[in-house]
């Protein structure tokens, strides 16, 4: 069953566009991160426009996260505080990077940043992530215990100004890194047309050592506050945002984010993490080694001059 | 047009023709439409008759780039911006075109995807040169066919360019058929078909016809309302995806 999007003026299969929302929902749910790094290749592959494919998949990551949120907050797993200021320098990032994406598409570098910026990204942190589940995985299979949790946190994030208390994360730190840490995350989220979760939740273990628990719910948090800035910003400034895709992809979004988040129970925190690794590695693998071969056709199209 | 050329000589050849439709509606279910245009030639004289088929979606700007290798990575030059190039081009005839009329009379009056009338003005930089001021010169320079040759052969794989020279085909000796395969990706908009009639190398009469390409129905409510309501149209989407979310996370608690 085909139907015909009105933004992006293409005709595409109805099912499986949901049945992708749904995959990308249930993969968020699981993971805690908004899954746009998955989405947005596979409807450019479909051949949605690539800026339609961006901004109406953030309305997607939107819906998904939400349904989340919702299951976690419940389970008082989500740090609401830590959340509003990570968002609040995610708004500023965002605003940074829509800047810079437009001059880098003028300059017909677009492309090249965004597959860049996914090998280098999602590489690095697939890799790191992969060594580090798989070296807890391995660790409890041998029956050894578990490493010891460095429970002295950082000196610098005790040393800086403006210090606020985080009851939920139990935390009382400087806000500078958690807004730093926005503020990347959302010239990311710009450039990439991703939510950030994959960059948001090791940072959240990793640098601002907040507890496990609340690391998920508090990035989806996050995810759902930027990615529907950007979906605004997208709607008003460029209105490539396609509400008929959208609609779609969110119907399925919804029910595999409640899935994943159920599913999410059973497994092993390693495991997840190592096969979220593997899926973050070959994304940013398949996408990124796209600038290394050499092009069928060696003149493209760039967009932004209406067609 | 006419005071350029000699007088047609006293040709009773003519041709009339119609499109079966004129309005093709873009809904849900749309997915690309057929179009047939019927036709006769009137010709009592001898010389025999060539008509030619054109058929012009509304302009689309395009930018196109080329990709070379540096340092071991495939990186895009500068884009280029072809003004005037039609969304949508097809042209149907007989026979080939360069047996209808010379090259001259095909690239006046722009019949044949290598006689469409491009321009690059965002490449229009004006120097002064030897002396002279206010030099317009292309910075493609001799690569300038490369580049329109891309986009005509990108432009006819997404089947947005074509040019068929069995394209008009004869129900009888003067009843003529030709059809248009407008793809999903053709533009929305006014779309020109023109009717050229030939008698040896000389356009003696051209019949226009127009054709709407229109959004209806919900396609039609969505996509205004995203264009004359930005913002509000923001804001739905968002509260629509956080209803949605909240939603289901409600349905799922009980089950």
């Amino acid at each position: 069953m085909d139907v015909y999007l009105p933004i992006a003026e293409v005709s595409v299969n109805a099912p499986l566009l949901i049945g992708l929302g749904m995959v990308v929902g249930f993969i968020s749910g699981l993971f805690g991160i908004g899954g746009g790094f998955l989405m947005a290749p596979v409807l450019v592959f479909m051949g949605i426009p690539p800026a339609v494919a961006v901004a109406s998949q953030a309305n997607h990551v939107v819906a998904s996260s939400a349904s989340s949120v919702f299951a976690y907050g419940r389970k008082r797993a989500v740090d609401f505080r830590m959340g509003a200021v990570l968002a609040a320098g995610g708004a500023v990032g965002s605003l940074l990077g829509v800047e810079i994406f437009r001059m880098l598409r003028l300059m017909g570098q677009g492309d090249l940043v965004v597959s860049l910026s996914y090998l280098i990204f999602l590489g690095v942190i697939g890799g790191l992530m992969l060594i580090e589940s798989l070296g807890a995985l391995l660790r409890r299979r041998r029956g050894e215990p578990p490493e010891a949790v460095k429970d002295r946190r950082p000196a610098w994030l005790y040393g800086l100004p403006l210090k606020m208390k985080f009851p939920r994360s139990r935390l009382y730190i400087s806000i500078i890194p958690p807004v730093l840490i926005g503020v990347f995350v959302g010239i990311l989220s710009a450039v990439m047309g991703v939510g950030g979760g994959f960059v948001l939740v090791p940072a959240m273990v990793y640098l601002l050592r907040m507890p496990a628990g609340v690391v998920v719910g508090t990035s989806l948090f996050q995810i759902i506050i930027t990615t529907s800035f950007v979906t605004i910003l997208q709607a008003g400034r460029n209105q490539t945002v396609d509400l008929m895709l959208a609609t779609l992809l969110l119907f399925g979004g919804v029910i595999g984010a409640q899935l994943g988040a159920r599913a999410s129970a059973r497994f092993r925190a390693e495991e997840l993490r190592v096969v979220l690794a593997v899926i973050v590695l070959l994304v940013g693998l398949q996408m990124g080694l796209g600038v290394f071969v050499t092009p069928a056709d060696p003149f493209v199209l760039a967009p932004g001059a209406g067609g | 047009m006419a005071f350029d050329l000699p007088p047609p000589p006293v040709s009773a050849a003519s041709v009339s023709a119609a499109l079966t439709t004129t309005m093709v509606e873009v809904s849900s279910d749309y997915k690309g439409q057929k179009i047939v245009l019927y036709g006769a030639v009137f010709n009592s004289t001898d010389r025999p008759a060539d008509v030619v088929v054109v058929v012009r979606g509304p302009d689309q700007p395009v930018r196109i780039a080329r990709k070379v290798q540096v340092a071991g990575l495939w990186l895009n030059s500068r884009p280029v911006v072809f003004q005037g190039a039609p969304g949508f081009y097809t042209v149907a005839s007989s026979r080939p075109l360069s047996e209808i009329a010379d090259y001259g009379t095909l690239r006046r009056l722009a019949i044949g995807v290598d006689h469409l009338a491009f321009k690059t003005p965002a490449d229009g930089a004006v120097e002064t040169r030897f002396g002279v001021k206010d030099l317009v010169v292309s910075r493609l320079g001799s690569d300038y066919l490369d580049y329109r040759r891309a986009v005509v052969r990108i432009k006819h794989a997404a089947g947005l360019y074509d040019q068929n020279e069995r394209g008009v085909t004869y129900v009888d000796k003067s009843l003529f058929r030709a059809e248009i395969n407008l793809p999903t990706a053709a533009p929305i908009g006014r779309y020109q078909a023109e009717i050229h009639l030939f008698q040896e190398g000389r356009e003696v009469q051209v019949r226009q016809r127009t054709l709407e390409v229109r959004k209806v129905g919900i396609e039609r409510t969505i996509y205004l309302f995203a264009h004359q309501r930005p913002w509000a149209y923001g804001f739905l989407a968002v509260f629509l995806a956080i209803a949605s979310g909240y939603g289901a996370s409600v349905i799922f608690r009980r089950s």
